[in-house]
């Protein structure tokens, strides 16, 4: 935590208000990468009550979202933070946003498994899950580098999602196969298109964590830049 | 029992821990100075305005130890016990027993007849005491006071009825006027110019101007002035003579019957036959010709007018002299002067001035102003009245220079302290608008720190009026014969000596040949003297607080 | 593949390039001053260029010499005797120390309004006119035109036009610092300094001043010090932040207080130990 600085301010108050909205999102952090997990399993376990618990646990991640919300509010309210401390701010402000949005897409992804699947399109399950298993290692990562705001992680963090995204078009391309096959399957192909999607959508929802904590530490905006421009940073 | 002596002592502690003590000393110091003042102010003030007062008038019968009787007129002036031992010389009888004896203090006037015009009563001579109706006090010019009855009243050489007195006192007033404004204005106006011209005169010769012509214009001037001169004085002698033909017949205590030329009347008062409300007017009267008339019968009687003028004038020019230069002084040692060990001692040196003893100015402004200063003044602008001195001599402007001095270290410590009270942001708002530091000064700190510069003003007065010592050398005179302020040119004579309220209290009270009947014109001077302080101690005290009011400073 | 967008750059529009100030942008120019206040060295090479028509403000811990560096454009430092000055200041590219330089008419082409609000014991006419009286101007019109035009620029002329010849002090501290700029003002400086101007204020008055500030810019380049970083943070277009008479960073103020680039700014504008 002190790699932040946090606790150096003159305000005790101000430093307590920021550590405690910093593990506010740690804890919203773990409850969302526990919520994608638990979606995967129920997904390659064809687990209907993992399932149904991942859906009726959403709403602890967005009540953390509104929480988190609040306590940023009140800090600018009362603090005025200025330079770094508005950055983090802020950077809390939107990776909070984006974190509802992956437990979102977790509960997408548990819905899959509540649809009845023929064993035959389980197989296709069985890709989706090496997706999965990718994209919760790249939040596993992210979470990791924004507990330490590790900005070298974070860049490693924004290529890793280009491997996420050319594997999502294999499967894409796969899927698109098995719809011309045999056209009868296209509802259930579609179920997993969107599974998939929701990974995807993960994976692009980490990369823009990764770019506020680069915004925090650097205090450059590295959103919409080329990965080129960004090395330069 | 030892319990409640320790109680005691705790509630005593805790009395004293309370800070009562010390609130009760204080209030107990103010009151004593309080007391101090009112009793000083009330001393003066009984004894002074009682002098004014028309007293009645008395009449003892009285049979003294060698059987002979004799009648006494006049007022009571003061009364005291004596031990009986004192008069065992006389064969007063005294009613064994009795230690003391009272005995009165009579003022009897009539100083043409008796060469006291005090006389002591012994109280067991006296046989009977009456207030008669007809007894007159009349003031007059000369001789003091007469007590005595009215016989007749003689008017160009007639007697005619008694009942034409007032008519014939406003007469011999209007005579005195004219022969007043005769004497003083005309005549004194025009000697004044012939003095002038013949100084003039003596000026051309000793610039070796005078030239036949001018000496011809000059004599031909002095001729004519003196021409003029003759036909006022007959117009005096006139008058004169005209007011000596009116008479009063006036019969004394003791039978003898006096003629009064109406010319030194003054004023005629049937004392006992005046009602309170009377006797108040009277009073007003008086207290106006004390504050009005000149002095006579050397200062002992009459007013002190041209004493008060001179003090108020002297005072008037001292704050004119002292202001400008105090002001300066003190702008130069605060704003200008380095602020180095040079300007701390100047500034010792300035405040140990304040202490100096006064007469020691009054030394200084002798030996320095006068003679030095108006000696070289007199070469330089008067040599033609030489060896006579012009400025070389004590005088009025000596007189303000020297107190102005004096004062001058209370008016440059009081200008210094407002001028460091000023809050530094009026300077530096002022500069930071482009002004200049003069202009800072002249049109910012001056103006903020005028209530402090008036204080300064204020003490000085203070100090100035009622300083005497110094002035005894420098300029004060017992009798002055013109005031400092007249109708000729230039109009202010500041080479004149003047006359001064406390030198007159000194004079009056301790070096006049009557010192008895002088006493209560000491109170009422001193009365009058402090009163004069105090108005113009007020008034600047109220210009002051008028500029406190317009440059009162938020609270910084 | 994600879209890649050109970086996208909304400023606002008296956005300047500090580092390269073109010779009409430049209103003040620093160069090398160092200050010492007898042994002590209160100002260490300052170098900077104050553009014109903008606020710039002076940041930094009490004793940092913001307001001493204010105080030199004006040189009300000379009335400090143990004050020694090295470097130069230019303004019309001309250096204010030099020997030829008449101070009071520096001072008239620098303005300045104090931390407390100083209005002399004049009426609030005599207050607005006083510069120019100084300055020798005496026409009836000309100073009534000067004390409307000056009182209407500081907000001031709607509530004291009916009381123009009551006496300042009777104004509310807001009022009367308003009136001191009005003051200042009066003489159309072409630089006005603040040094503190609502450090004595209310909270509303404050924000009356700064908005008035804001207004000023039109007319005049200001230069405000000030305790209250989100004072400066609002009013300021650059931000200077000084440090133990050090000018550690210079930019403009949006970036000084998002990205600051130098570590003691940021623990200083964070309210970090130094």
């Amino acid at each position: 935590m002190d790699s932040l600085n946090i606790s150096r301010h003159i305000s005790g108050q101000f430093n307590e208000d920021l550590e405690r909205i910093i593990n506010l999102v740690m804890q919203m952090g773990g409850l969302v990468e526990k919520q994608l997990n638990e979606a995967l399993e129920s997904v390659s376990q064809g687990d209907e009550d993992l399932a149904k618990k991942v859906l009726s646990n959403d709403y602890q991640v967005n009540n953390l979202e509104v929480v988190i919300d609040d306590e940023c509010t009140r800090v600018i309210a009362k603090r005025q933070p200025a330079a770094g401390d508005l950055r983090l701010v802020m950077a809390i402000i939107k990776t909070i946003a984006d974190l509802e949005r992956i437990g979102d897409e977790a509960t997408k992804i548990a819905k899959v498994t509540l649809e009845s699947l023929t064993s035959k399109h389980k197989e296709l399950l069985l890709n989706l899950d090496n997706l999965g298993r990718r994209v919760l290692e790249c939040l596993q990562l992210t979470l990791d580098a924004f507990t330490r705001m590790d900005v070298d992680a974070a860049f490693k963090i924004h290529q890793i999602d280009e491997k996420i995204d050319r594997e999502y078009e294999a499967l894409m391309r796969q899927l698109m196969t098995y719809m011309m096959e045999d056209p009868r399957s296209i509802p259930q192909v579609m179920s997993v298109i969107w599974s998939a999607r929701a990974l995807e959508r993960i994976g692009d929802r980490c990369q823009n964590i990764c770019e506020y904590i680069i915004y925090f530490v650097k205090g450059k905006v590295v959103r919409h830049t080329s990965v080129e421009d960004m090395k330069k940073i | 029992m030892m319990k409640n002596s320790n109680k005691e002592q705790q509630n005593m502690n805790k009395w004293f821990r309370s800070g009562s003590p010390w609130i009760w000393l204080s209030a107990g110091g103010v009151s004593i100075s309080l007391i101090s003042v009112l009793g000083l102010l009330w001393l003066i003030a009984s004894k002074g305005l009682s002098y004014f007062w028309p007293a009645d008038i008395y009449e003892f019968k009285s049979i003294n130890d060698k059987g002979i009787h004799g009648t006494v007129i006049g007022e009571i002036y003061d009364r005291e016990f004596i031990p009986a031992s004192q008069l065992a010389h006389t064969a007063v009888k005294l009613p064994p027993g009795q230690e003391t004896v009272e005995r009165l203090l009579v003022k009897t006037g009539n100083r043409e007849l008796v060469s006291l015009d005090f006389r002591w009563l012994l109280v067991p001579e006296i046989q009977t005491t009456t207030k008669p109706e007809e007894v007159v006090v009349i003031e007059r010019r000369t001789n003091g006071n007469f007590y005595g009855y009215i016989e007749s009243v003689i008017l160009e050489g007639k007697e005619v009825d008694i009942t034409r007195l007032p008519e014939l006192l406003e007469r011999v007033d209007n005579f005195q006027e004219e022969i007043d404004s005769l004497q003083k204005t005309h005549i004194g106006a025009i000697n004044y110019k012939i003095e002038r011209t013949r100084l003039k005169e003596r000026k051309y010769k000793l610039d070796n101007e005078l030239t036949e012509d001018l000496a011809k214009e000059l004599n031909g001037e002095v001729a004519a002035l003196e021409a003029e001169y003759k036909v006022l004085e007959a117009e005096l002698m006139g008058l004169r003579e005209e007011i000596a033909r009116d008479q009063l017949v006036v019969r004394a205590m003791d039978g003898q019957t006096v003629t009064i030329n109406f010319e030194h009347i003054l004023k005629i008062t049937y004392n006992n036959k005046l009602n309170f409300f009377d006797k108040f007017l009277t009073f007003l009267e008086q207290i106006s010709a004390f504050l009005v008339d000149d002095p006579r019968e050397a200062n002992t009687e009459g007013g002190v007018f041209p004493a008060i003028f001179g003090t108020v004038l002297m005072v008037l020019l001292m704050t004119v002299i002292v202001s400008p230069f105090g002001v300066i002084a003190a702008i130069y040692l605060h704003e200008y002067a380095g602020k180095n060990a040079l300007t701390k001692l100047l500034r010792i040196a300035v405040i140990n001035l304040a202490g100096v003893p006064s007469i020691v100015y009054g030394v200084f402004g002798l030996g320095f102003f006068v003679y030095m200063v108006g000696g070289s003044l007199d070469q330089l602008f008067y040599p033609e009245t030489l060896p006579s001195p012009t400025f070389g001599t004590p005088g009025v402007m000596w007189s303000a220079i020297t107190l102005a001095i004096l004062t001058l270290p209370v008016v440059i410590v009081s200008t210094e302290e407002g001028l460091a009270r000023i809050p530094s942001a009026m300077r530096h708002g002022s500069l930071a608008l482009g002004a200049t530091k003069a202009e800072t000064l002249w049109r910012i700190i001056l103006p903020i720190a005028s209530p402090a510069i008036m204080t300064g003003i204020i003490l000085a007065i203070a100090r100035a009026a009622g300083e005497v010592a110094p002035l005894m050398l420098v300029g004060v005179v017992k009798m002055a014969p013109n005031l400092p302020l007249d109708g000729n040119f230039p109009f202010l004579h500041l080479d004149r000596k003047f006359m001064h309220l406390g030198f007159h209290i000194y004079d009056v009270g301790f070096q006049s040949p009557n010192v008895e009947a002088a006493r209560p014109l000491v109170y009422a001077t001193a009365l009058l003297l402090v009163t004069i302080i105090v108005a113009l101690n007020m008034t600047a005290v109220s210009v002051r607080n008028r500029l406190r009011e317009k440059y009162r400073m938020l609270e910084h | 593949m994600i879209s890649v967008t050109p970086k996208a750059v909304i400023d606002s529009p008296n956005k300047i390039d500090l580092a390269n100030l073109s010779p009409e942008q430049v209103a003040l120019e620093i160069k090398n001053l160092n200050l010492y206040y007898g042994e002590k060295q209160a100002l260490q090479n300052i170098s900077m260029a104050i553009p014109k028509g903008q606020v710039t403000a002076f940041i930094g811990p009490s004793g940092c010499g913001k307001s001493t560096l204010l105080r030199c454009i004006n040189r009300m430092n000379d009335l400090v005797d143990i004050c020694k000055i090295t470097g130069e200041i230019n303004l019309h590219g001309e250096n204010i120390y030099g020997r030829h330089v008449d101070v009071a008419e520096l001072r008239r082409a620098v303005g300045m309004v104090f931390q407390r609000p100083n209005p002399f014991p004049k009426s609030i006419y005599e207050n607005v006119v006083y510069g120019l009286r100084i300055k020798g101007e005496n026409n009836r019109r000309v100073l009534d035109e000067a004390v409307e035009q000056a009182l209407k620029s500081a907000a001031l002329w709607n509530e004291v036009k009916d009381r123009l010849h009551d006496s300042a002090l009777g104004l509310s501290g807001g009022q009367q610092q308003r009136l001191v700029i009005a003051r200042a003002i009066a003489i159309q400086p072409e630089v006005l300094l603040l040094d503190e101007p609502t450090s004595a204020l209310d909270p509303i008055s404050t924000l009356t001043i700064e908005e008035l500030i804001n207004d000023l810019k039109q007319q005049f380049t200001v230069v405000i010090v000030t305790h209250n970083m989100q004072q400066a943070a609002r009013v300021s277009d650059q931000t200077a932040f000084m440090y133990m008479g050090d000018l550690i960073e210079y930019s403009d103020t949006n970036t000084l207080f998002t990205t600051p680039s130098k570590k003691k700014t940021e623990d200083y504008i964070t309210g970090r130990y130094g």
